[in-house]
């Protein structure tokens, strides 16, 4: 198996600036967007994605290529980091935790209509059990291949396709009320 | 492939081959093909549902303060300390050096001389020293 970062998180453990800038920029932007699946707030997957990065300074000098990617293994600390999150909310009971708030400046009608879709959708996916959210970020959103969702979630890729299947179903029908005509406006605004 | 396995798939990965397992890909959308009227329905409910699931939307992209506070967290090489800075410990030391140079070589000007030369060296020079046979080996 070759690891496309095994080089940069050499160079970056070493010392390299430009390396760890490479994979800043790199894996950044897909660790926020994983913690802002799961947790659905903004803040707190800025701080996760922050822990993650942490630890991969820390582990990165003596990161030796093994049997998951680069990749990989910092989904999987992400995704820990987020169940740390989540336990913590359950503990402390906080029924506004994870709750987008609405932002009170008027917007314009499409803008706030996409904004109403995106709210309705990531509080849908925030209502599915942990697991499964984490499935469909993974292989919907993150876009990694089977094999290596199936190893962020340190699970076989049969039980992997088992909570995509049932997190799919849970969304089809958690969303059944969102109509197709927006869907179309969405098609049309992107293709505009 | 048979449309059970198709099914299953289709459930699990939705309509987007591309997140399809790689090693059933080429099969899948081949069977997809052959099978493409009774497959509609099932391939259109599946898209419906993507198309639903992309209105969440993309994650904004990090702030810039988080961006550089990470980066500034990155382990950096060592840097040798620079050689270019005389510390004064060292000027100091360079100072004592050359006075004592100076003074030991006006003080030996002023020194009164030995009464034989010869002497002098000799007891500076001549150690004892192994007697060396022929064949090199010391004596």
């Amino acid at each position: 198996m070759i690891d496309p970062d095994a080089e940069t998180v050499r160079l970056a453990g070493a010392g390299d600036e430009r390396a760890a800038e490479t994979l800043v920029r790199k894996h950044l932007p897909k660790m926020v967007g994983l913690a802002r699946r799961m947790l659905n707030d903004g803040a707190e997957a800025e701080d996760v994605a922050q822990e993650v990065f942490l630890r991969v300074w820390r582990e990165a000098p003596k990161w030796r290529p093994g049997a998951a990617k680069f990749e990989t293994w910092m989904h999987r600390v992400a995704l820990n980091l987020c169940y740390d999150r989540m336990r913590r909310r359950r503990e402390k009971a906080d029924p506004e935790a994870g709750m987008m708030v609405a932002d009170p400046a008027p917007l314009a009608g499409e803008i706030w209509l996409a904004q109403q879709r995106a709210a309705a959708v990531n509080a849908a996916l925030s209502a599915l059990p942990e697991r499964q959210r984490a499935a469909i970020a993974l292989v919907h959103f993150q876009e990694l291949t089977n094999i290596a969702a199936a190893e962020a979630l340190e699970i076989s890729v049969e039980a992997l396709e088992s909570l995509l299947a049932r997190g799919r179903r849970a969304m089809k029908a958690a969303l059944a009320d969102v109509a197709q005509d927006l869907i179309d406006d969405a098609d049309g605004v992107s293709r505009g | 492939m048979d449309r059970a396995r198709f099914e299953y798939l289709l459930g699990a990965y939705g309509a987007d081959f591309r997140r399809w397992p790689p090693a059933e890909r080429d099969v899948a959308l081949a069977f997809a093909h052959e099978h493409g009227t009774t497959l509609a329905p099932l391939l259109e409910a599946a898209r419906t549902l993507d198309a639903k699931l992309d209105l969440a939307g993309g994650a904004p992209a990090p702030s810039a303060d988080l961006v550089s506070r990470i980066i500034d967290a990155a382990p950096r090489a060592r840097v040798a300390p620079k050689r270019t800075n005389f510390a004064p410990a060292g000027w100091a030391l360079a100072a004592c050096t050359l006075l004592g140079v100076l003074i030991g070589y006006g003080g030996g000007a002023l020194a009164t001389p030995a009464a034989d030369k010869d002497d002098y060296f000799t007891a500076a020079f001549e150690a004892p020293s192994p007697v060396i046979n022929d064949t090199g080996d010391p004596g």
